[in-house]
């Protein structure tokens, strides 16, 4: 199967940003040719010129993209655009671009050279190494591969006209050579000079209006028009396979030449027509079987007659309907470069949709085409295609005479696997580069999901999950409907402290610790409904449900699931939190989720010992039914729970025999144990104190030989127990401190039952040792993180709780939600049923409009010595030495800088400094960054995109700013280069130490 | 299996109905209507309304409810949208005369470039959309959309104590309710399709005066006798269990089967009580099964037959056969459905 899929796009072409806008200009037979706008122009090139003009020529997100102000303001357009474009059509095919980072993707763009090029790299004065690959066409496609870490191969064609339908080939023939797994292909043009528009006109191929009007009887010429276009491309087998959602099919493709025309610009509609049938021939596709073609379609008269005959000599053959032909050109004009890649969209949106948009101008056919004995006719109104697989072609023409010609067919319509049942909770994920961005992007979901039909949730969600990871700034919603998501993400989006409750930035690696409760907290029924509504939970609950049951006598998790209260039972309650705690732990391992520590409470400590290896699970059981059979023949005791420091009760533990301290939760956490009538008389003394207590029921082990007897019994009970080291950090709570290398023995499980726990020593051990950003319990209610909160930990701990009670299910999904804003990166798959994991759309990203980069033409050059070439001065409003960055009036600075998290004012920021200034002084004039944008936490590299070259001109900017830096190596600096902080410490480090270098 | 073919099938179904159920309790608040009494001679337990009782405020218009069911129906069918070929809409109680509930419902799923067809109906109005769709799909067509639904936000008014009204009024308070459902048909079999065996489509009316009227208002002034709502509770009771009857044995013969061949009935839904009686007439065998819904949605008019017809398809194992009988009392209309689940490649029918 030669056959490759099409299944991301993206464009920006006039009037219509982005692939929804574009087809809806196309459905409505939307005119797009306007006057040049106000933010370009030069001499000769002024408001009187009109063409097809994009809006968004000169606004660029470079901090979304990490590129220095100064960088992004010497960079081509083309390049700005495509960077962005790119990024949304990966998106659009339903994968995160940075899961495709070091990935052997190809870029393919069809570009005619660079206007920009032709501006800015004609004053030699002026030239700097930023608009030297700012200029460069190879750079158009080179920068994508660049910033999204694509390894494949990345080109730039240049055949004219024809240039991205020839992209469009060359990126087909390397998928199908396997040369690469995934490709972009892609066309971009902007019209920034009047010169082609100049050519046109001198070879009597300009229409007077600047409008195409392909194969109308007005047909009279060319308009020019800016466009980028861009398609991801697979091949059909994999994207198949991997269930990504294929707007039509590239059944094959075909490149020739004019050679020796009647000119070396004269069309040939023998080439034309050769093009066409060889790419039939690779398709294996008969003339009679194309319902339309998507023609090349200028509207100039000679061109249209040409290009029709040709098309003639391929389909006048007997056929059930004509050709449909049309030509995306009478709407927005003739994108040169970008002029197949529109086509291609078009074609395959139409193909998509079913239905093919009108072509604009069509009404006044032109006659002299003889399009009825040509097997053709001109799409004079939408054609509506039928079910089943309709094949089409896209014709592009290079003014060269290299012609090119894709046949698509429509996707293969496989019915999805039907969603039953009501939806399970899904979590809805957006990521970003800072908190403006994820706002703006919360803003543009809401109002895309509000448009949907109210439904299920969970496709959308999983589709979120697969595409909208991977950015510094993070959201997560849990979701079960469209129409709440829409309503929590708006919310969300309006109000500052509602998004920070949804938010997070992952600052460190994440490290999660599980908490396993004791006996005393069992409820009835809990977990049922995420044992109805999770395939995971209840195959692991089973699991656990085995292990236990030749050991407990009757299955467990029947009592559990019934709501039976004989769970309250010595016999039970042990049985049936360990089992929801295994059960509990592997549903999340299953999400991705693993405990870099973990920590029981009591009995709780068999669970924690399985999770880290240390116990297998029926050795695990077995303990856990050894205890509950052993507290099954104890006389009924229970607990108190008082608030009170340890020492302030030491009296009272020597005057009451009998009354034992059974674990010490916290500072002023205690838990006192002891027969019925022992604990009452605690009871009234604690109160003559002032104390109030809480009795819990439970088994009573007794002290000295009595519980030595009963820790006896557990050990005979349970067997031989072989244990392992820990796999990850183990705290023990009898012991109140973390493991070591010390591997427990079968003395110290069933002393769990009679010794102290010290859980407040082992917390404060465990969150010293591996310093968590998670504690998560795994158990029916948070008990433990109740503990947690009052033990006084450090800030920014995040407490889950994925354990639902009987009811509720969204636990879980919340849980994995706040995790995934702490830094982990879930396997979203297992949260969702099979049915629902299926790619739905989503808005693409929207990228900051906020910095607008101006053309401007070039000015004297400076007065700089030679050796100082680079960088240029800093712009000043009387001489422009470079292209300048200017923030829109109307949009306020971004309030929280991107690359920290802690807001201005740090204490370094606050007290002054030379080195310091210097520093910040050099990086805001070599990256053209706004001053209010650097500080001393700003990460060279990753926050201000510095590179080599900028490298060079900061270590310049340096050496002139401070003496102490004369004659310093970049080779010296590269080691401080790590934050705008550490390189001004360095540099302070030179002038304490008075170093010569 | 049955030799004879299928008149199409039935890919996906889905319901949509607004907010959380209002109980007897809660709706004898809002309208002062004793809850003994809907319990004793109504048995309608829940019902939804797409608006708040306390303030009459539109929370859920009727295209909310169509596109959204659709939109459902879609996805259990495993379509999208750009499978379509046309939509089928049937209403008494669209949002506005012009556009059509159909074509805003369409404007929402996305559609275009397709017929639309909205239909005037009661209780009947989801046979009838679908016996147009059957007639599509015969001319060519492979695959459309069959919507019904209504809204009770214009009849019934917030705040009203109902216990003022004429019985024949007062009843339409406690019996209706709002709701939309869906079902996407094939010509083909798709999966665990259910095959349409049979569908009856009759006015039987002529000479007869109405047993419910739905009325509607223009900016005039309104006629002082005119009532917006009226239901001839008395003759309906008489006469649709008759109807019925009538309407399972023609059922049953154009679909070549005898009455032990049928394992679901999908009875008339005027009222949780009305409902028993009729289905204890019908001399179906005692081990079929009836599906009904109307003591938990109330009269949802057109959406009842597909809202019956989406819960049925939770149980019905591939074999299985069912009735579907409806009786529309506005001007008295027999219509029906035999409906035979398909043994398709998935799992049958998954409990909910």
């Amino acid at each position: 199967m030669n056959a490759v899929a099409v299944v991301g796009l993206d464009c920006v072409f006039p009037a219509a940003h982005g692939i929804e806008a574009f087809w809806d200009l196309l459905m409505r037979g939307g005119d797009a040719i306007g006057p040049l706008p106000a933010d370009r122009g030069g001499p000769g090139f002024d408001d009187t010129v009109r063409g097809g003009f994009v809006d968004s020529a000169t606004t660029f997100d470079n901090d979304f993209f990490t590129i220095s102000p100064r960088e992004a303001a010497a960079m081509d357009p083309q390049q700005r655009l495509l960077l962005q474009c790119a990024w949304r059509a990966l998106e659009d095919s339903g994968r995160a671009p940075s899961a495709l980072a070091g990935s052997d993707t190809g870029v393919f763009v069809g570009v005619m050279g660079s206007e920009w090029g032709q501006l800015h790299m004609s004053d030699y004065g002026r030239v700097t190494p930023q608009l030297g690959a700012g200029s460069s066409a190879g750079m158009t496609a080179n920068r994508i591969s660049y910033h999204l870490d694509l390894k494949g191969p990345s080109l730039a064609v240049d055949t004219a006209c024809s240039s991205s339908l020839v992209a469009v080939h060359l990126a087909v023939n390397s998928l199908l050579a396997g040369e690469c797994s995934t490709a972009l292909a892609a066309g971009a043009n902007l019209v920034l000079t009047p010169a082609l528009g100049m050519v046109y006109q001198q070879m009597g191929l300009k229409a007077p209006d600047d409008r195409c009007k392909p194969f109308s009887v007005d047909s009279d010429g060319i308009g020019r028009s800016d466009g980028v276009g861009v398609v991801v491309l697979r091949p059909l087998e994999d994207a198949l396979a991997a269930g990504q959602r294929i707007y039509a099919v590239i059944r094959g493709t075909a490149v020739n030449q004019d050679g020796r025309s009647n000119g070396v610009t004269a069309p040939s509609r023998w080439s034309q027509q050769a093009v066409v049938a060889a790419a039939y021939r690779r398709a294996g596709v008969d003339a009679d079987q194309v319902r339309f073609i998507e023609a090349h379609g200028t509207g100039t008269a000679l061109g249209d007659i040409i290009e029709c005959a040709a098309l003639g000599e391929v389909h006048a053959v007997p056929r059930d309907e004509p050709c449909a032909i049309g030509s995306v050109k009478g709407n927005i004009g003739h994108t040169e470069a970008a002029a197949g890649i529109a086509g291609l969209i078009k074609t395959a949106l139409a193909l998509h949709h079913r239905i093919v948009p009108a072509s604009r101008f069509a009404a006044r056919e032109n006659p002299q085409l003889r399009l009825a004995e040509r097997g053709l006719a001109l799409l004079k109104a939408p054609l509506r295609l039928p079910a089943g697989e309709v094949v089409a072609g896209v014709s592009s023409f290079g003014m060269g005479g290299t012609n090119a010609h894709a046949v698509l067919a429509s996707a293969p319509r496989l019915r999805a696997v039907a969603a039953r049942g009501p939806a399970t909770a899904g979590v809805f994920t957006l990521s970003a580069d800072t908190p403006e961005a994820l706002r703006r992007n919360l803003a543009a979901q809401a109002e895309s999901l509000a448009r949907r039909p109210r439904g299920d949730a969970a496709s959308v969600c999983w589709t979120s999950n697969q595409v909208k990871t991977g950015l510094p700034y993070r959201a997560a919603f849990t979701a079960r409907d469209t129409a709440e998501l829409a309503d929590a993400l708006r919310t969300a989006a309006g109000d500052e402290r509602t998004c920070a409750r949804v938010t997070d930035r992952a600052l460190r690696p994440p490290a999660i610790a599980f908490l396993y409760p004791g006996q005393g907290c069992q409820e009835p029924g809990m977990t049922a409904a995420l044992y109805q509504e999770s395939a995971t939970y209840r195959r692991h609950l089973d699991e656990a449900d085995d292990a236990l049951r030749d050991h407990t006598g009757a299955s467990v998790r029947d009592l559990v699931l019934a709501g039976d209260p004989a769970i309250h039972h010595a016999r039970w309650a042990q049985p049936a939190l360990f089992a929801v705690a295994h059960a509990l732990t592997q549903t999340l391992a299953e999400l991705g989720v693993v405990p870099d520590a973990a920590l029981g409470h009591g009995t709780g400590e068999l669970a924690a010992a399985v999770a880290a290896g240390v116990l297998t699970l029926p050795d695990a059981a077995r303990l856990v039914a050894a205890h509950a059979a052993a507290a099954d023949d104890l006389p009924d005791g229970g607990m108190l729970t008082v608030s009170v420091a340890r020492e302030e009760i030491t009296d009272l533990l020597a005057d009451h025999p009998g009354l034992s301290l059974a674990a010490v939760d916290g500072p002023r956490d205690l838990v006192l144990a002891g027969t019925a009538d022992v604990l009452e008389r605690a009871a009234e003394a604690l109160a003559d104190r002032g104390l109030s207590t809480r009795r819990l029921g439970g088994p009573h082990a007794g002290h000295g030989p009595a519980a030595d007897a009963v820790a006896a019994r557990i050990a005979d009970l349970a067997g031989p127990v072989t244990a392992a080291p820990a796999r990850i950090a183990l705290a023990s709570a009898r012991h109140g401190r973390m493991f070591g290398d010390e591997i427990p023995d079968t003395a110290y499980w069933a002393d769990l039952a009679v010794r102290p726990v010290r859980f407040a020593d082992a917390l404060s051990a465990l969150v010293t040792e591996i310093a968590p950003t998670c504690l998560i319990e795994l158990g029916p209610a948070p008990h433990l993180l109740r503990l947690a909160r009052r033990a006084d930990l450090s800030a920014g701990i995040r407490l889950l709780h994925p354990a639902p009670g009987r009811a509720t299910v969204t636990d879980l999904a919340e849980a994995v939600g706040g995790l995934y804003l702490s830094g982990v990166e879930p396997c979203w798959d297992a949260l969702y049923e099979p049915s629902h994991r299926r790619t739905e759309r989503l808005a693409p990203y929207v990228f900051s409009d906020a910095r607008r980069f101006r053309q401007t033409v070039p000015a004297q050059p400076p007065p700089r010595p030679a050796a100082q070439a680079a960088p240029a001065a800093p712009a000043t409003p009387a001489a422009p030495a470079a292209p300048e960055a200017t923030p829109r009036q109307a949009d306020p600075a971004p309030a929280t800088h991107p690359h920290h998290s802690d807001g201005p004012g740090t204490a370094a920021d606050a007290r002054p400094d030379a080195a310091l200034s210097a520093v910040i002084e050099a990086v805001v004039e070599v990256g053209a960054y706004p001053r209010e944008q650097v500080d001393a936490e700003a990460r060279i590299y990753e926050d201000l995109g510095f590179d080599s070259v900028m490298i060079m001109q900061l270590r310049n900017r340096l050496e002139q700013q401070l003496p102490q830096a004369s004659g310093i190596t970049v080779q010296q600096l590269l080691p401080a280069l790590r934050s705008v902080g550490t390189l001004a410490a360095f540099l302070r480090e030179l002038t304490s130490a008075e170093v010569t270098v | 299996m049955t030799a004879r073919t299928a008149l199409m099938h039935i890919a996906g179904t889905a319901s949509a109905l607004p907010a959380e159920p209002v109980d007897n309790a809660a709706l004898s608040d809002i309208f002062g209507i004793s809850e003994g009494w809907i319990d004793l001679f109504v048995g309608t337990r829940t019902r939804h309304f797409g608006w708040d009782p306390a303030t009459g405020k539109v929370t859920h218009t009727l295209a909310d409810l169509c596109a959204e069911a659709a939109g459902r129906a879609l996805a259990a069918a495993g379509l999208a949208a750009a499978d379509l070929d046309f939509l089928v809409l049937s209403t008494a109680t669209p949002d506005t005369l012009l556009p059509t509930t159909a074509n805003e419902t369409a404007d929402r799923l996305g559609l275009n470039h397709l017929p639309t067809y909205q239909i005037q109906a009661g209780c009947s109005g989801a046979v009838q959309a679908l016996d147009v769709a059957r007639a599509l799909l015969a001319s060519g067509h492979h695959a459309g959309l069959v919507v019904a639904g209504d809204v009770t936000a214009r009849f019934l008014q917030a705040g009203q104590d109902a216990s003022a009204l004429a019985t024949q009024e007062l009843i339409n308070y406690v019996l209706f309710g709002d709701g939309a459902a869906a079902a996407v048909v094939t010509a083909e079999p798709h999966g665990d399709a259910v095959a349409v065996r049979g569908l009856l489509h009759r006015f039987a009316g002529r000479g007869r005066p109405p047993g419910q009227i739905v009325g509607w208002r223009g900016v005039t002034e309104p006629e002082p006798d005119r009532q917006m709502l009226f239901e001839d509770y008395k003759t309906i009771e008489e006469e649709v269990p008759a109807l019925a009857g009538e309407i399972v044995w023609e059922l049953l013969s154009t679909a070549d089967w005898t009455p032990q061949q049928v394992d679901f009935i999908l009875p008339p839904q005027l009222s949780g009580l009305m409902t028993e009686r009729i289905v204890a007439g019908l001399g179906l065998p005692p081990g079929c099964r009836e599906v009904s819904c109307v003591r938990d949605t109330g009269n949802t008019g057109n959406a009842l037959p597909l809202l019956q017809l989406d819960r049925a398809l939770d149980s019905m194992a591939p074999g299985e056969r069912a009735l579907s009988v409806v009786v529309e009392s506005s001007k008295w209309i027999k219509a029906g459905l035999a409906l035979e689940r398909l043994a398709g490649p998935e799992e049958g029918g998954r409990g909910r």
